[in-house]
């Protein structure tokens, strides 16, 4: 984090307190008044759950109840299934190729805004893109619904003009509208600010050596805006890979994906210990792309540092 | 001529892309805002007709209005609780080192970045032993968990434009430590808390997923809307959409227009 106290700070004895030592009685006190209902909270209502889920993965169900035990049945069972492996490669597939086509889109989408845009139109473009980040998903997942279905605007459009009712919806190419929805604007938002990030000067000392824009675009700013393709690429697997909304409306959850599975599990009822096996797996992998994408922009920086 | 031609194009190129990709975006607002004021039953081309029946009918439903009565509720306490939990862990990152503190960061920041069905679903199991299922208080609980880590980011930003020097000339000025955090620290970071409260209070206005495991039979608007399309075609959605997306696009507005979101330095004379 920025904004860390000066450096030497933390090594002088007694100053956890920074620059307070002269005026606070019991100098623990305030942080901790601070810092501990943080703490609890984050602790009883995020990590607690996602502790007790992976408890849960080793418990058992004894006539239809969840009773507490030690057995590596529910993992033996989820992950030997073909159920649960087909559902994984289906969303893996799904979630890789929305990784793609996002970052594929964003770029360019990113750098027309940070680089071709005035000023004012940028920071709107900007404001107008963190709108759907925190708004109206499932609202928007059901418009295209709508526009997409057997009768919807588009084939309502088509049938005035003579063409016949095209079956756009509930495919491959309507779960990746739907998922595109969902990743497109932080995608493109994320590689705005790496864009705008980019050290004028660099640009500007390629285009006197007679670097042509593709050249820049190729040798100068792609490069140096790593960090962020690979945050823009790794959230949109984020969110693609987890998302339910998208699969259940666009594709009618056929085939399913790994969060159909875990809905489906958890709301017929018996089976939580499995329904938790899928749900420790799925954070397991995202943790897996997690790293791989540090390991993307970092060795980014160490090349750099090399030069 | 060729060469002035070319790079024209490719700017109109990179002009129209953008223009698509937004209209991408905004398209499927505004489908549910045209379609919740069409007579037809079924939204399609041709329009049928300007109406106001089905935002009537939404007024006249018990249902939709307990959920947006609920999504109020637990908008507002998840608002006044995020912002009150990110602005303590904002500070206490801003302002002291202590072992653990990485880990305290994250313990805040990461929850956004868990799948909800998954975080939903182990909510419901832990929470469910602690017997605080199925509560409306439970939901503000669960998304205050998550809220808060827009919260802490907001106020963490702010407080790096916070001098360093101004708090400790407080406290040699004989204030406590108490009264410099109110007088100095909080005034200060007003516009950032009020962005977090907006924001927080459209995160919990949009999350459906937790508020479906947990809330039980207390449905908020998102969950009504989720149970709604997993129904028959129901026009009243497009006038409940319309309504939805008006609140959480004002509230987005509102905490954007209190940061004051930029793109790069403008004190730049480039």
């Amino acid at each position: 984090m920025t904004g860390s106290p000066p450096p030497g700070a933390a090594d002088r004895p007694g100053s956890f307190f920074i620059g307070s030592r002269s005026t606070a009685g019991s100098p623990a006190v305030f942080p901790v008044l601070l810092g501990l209902p943080v703490l609890l909270w984050q602790l009883i209502f995020f990590a607690g759950p996602l502790v007790f889920l992976v408890v849960i993965t080793f418990w058992q169900v004894k006539s239809f109840r969840l009773s507490p035990a030690f057995v590596a049945d529910n993992w033996e069972k989820v992950l030997t299934s073909t159920a649960f492996l087909r559902a994984l490669g289906h969303t893996l597939t799904v979630a890789g190729t929305t990784t793609v086509l996002a970052t594929a889109i964003a770029l360019p989408a990113a750098y027309t805004i940070a680089f071709r845009l005035p000023p004012r139109l940028r920071d709107f473009a900007v404001a107008f893109l963190v709108v759907p980040v925190f708004s109206s998903y499932i609202l928007r997942i059901y418009a295209w619904q709508v526009v997409l279905s057997p009768q919807g605007v588009i084939n309502g459009i088509a049938g005035l003009v003579g063409i016949e009712p095209l079956p756009l919806l509930g495919g491959a190419f309507s779960l990746q509208i739907g998922l595109l929805t969902l990743t497109l604007p932080i995608a493109v938002l994320i590689l705005t600010f790496g864009f705008a990030g980019v050290d004028r000067t660099l640009i500007e000392a390629a285009e006197n050596l007679g670097c042509r824009r593709s050249r820049v675009v190729a040798h100068v700013l792609l490069p140096a805006i790593r960090p962020a393709i690979a945050l823009a690429a790794t959230t949109s697997f984020l969110l693609a890979f987890g998302d339910y909304v998208s699969p259940l409306f666009m594709t009618g959850s056929k085939p399913p994906t790994l969060s159909i599975v875990v809905v489906d599990t958890v709301k017929s009822g018996s089976q939580w210990p499995r329904a938790s096996v899928v749900g420790v797996s799925m954070l397991l992998i995202l943790v897996a792309v997690l790293a791989l994408g540090q390991l993307l922009s970092r060795r980014t920086r160490l090349r750099r540092g090399g030069r | 001529m060729a060469t002035r031609i070319l790079p024209r194009l490719s700017r109109l190129a990179q002009h129209l892309f953008l223009a698509g990709l937004f209209v991408f975006i905004a398209a499927p607002m505004l489908v549910i805002v045209v379609f919740s004021f069409d007579a037809n039953r079924f939204p399609t081309i041709p329009w049928g007709g300007f109406s106001l029946d089905w935002h009537r009918a939404i007024l006249e439903d018990a249902m939709v209005r307990d959920a947006f009565l609920n999504s109020i509720l637990v908008g507002l306490g998840t608002a006044v609780l995020s912002t009150l939990l990110g602005f303590a862990a904002a500070y206490v990152d801003y302002r002291w080192r202590f072992f653990g503190k990485r880990a305290f960061v994250l313990l805040v920041a990461i929850p956004p970045a868990v799948p909800v069905t998954i975080l939903g679903m182990a909510m419901l199991a832990f929470l469910s032993r602690l017997g605080l299922f199925g509560r409306l208080e439970a939901v503000i609980a669960c998304h205050t968990a998550v809220a808060s880590s827009f919260s802490m980011a907001l106020i963490r930003l702010r407080l790096n434009d916070f001098g360093r020097d101004l708090e400790p000339a407080a406290w040699n000025l004989g204030a406590s430590h108490a009264a410099a955090l109110f007088t100095v620290v909080v005034p200060f970071c007003r516009p950032a808390l009020i962005a977090s409260f907006f924001l927080s209070a459209a995160v919990s206005f949009d999350e459906f997923m937790i508020a479906w495991f947990v809330g039980g039979v207390h449905e908020t608007i998102p969950v009504r809307i989720l149970n709604l399309l997993q129904g028959q075609v129901n026009p009243k959605i497009n006038a409940i959409g319309t309504v939805v997306l008006a609140v959480s696009i004002a509230l987005v507005v509102l905490a954007q227009w209190f940061v004051g979101v930029r793109v790069g330095k403008r004190t730049d004379p480039t």
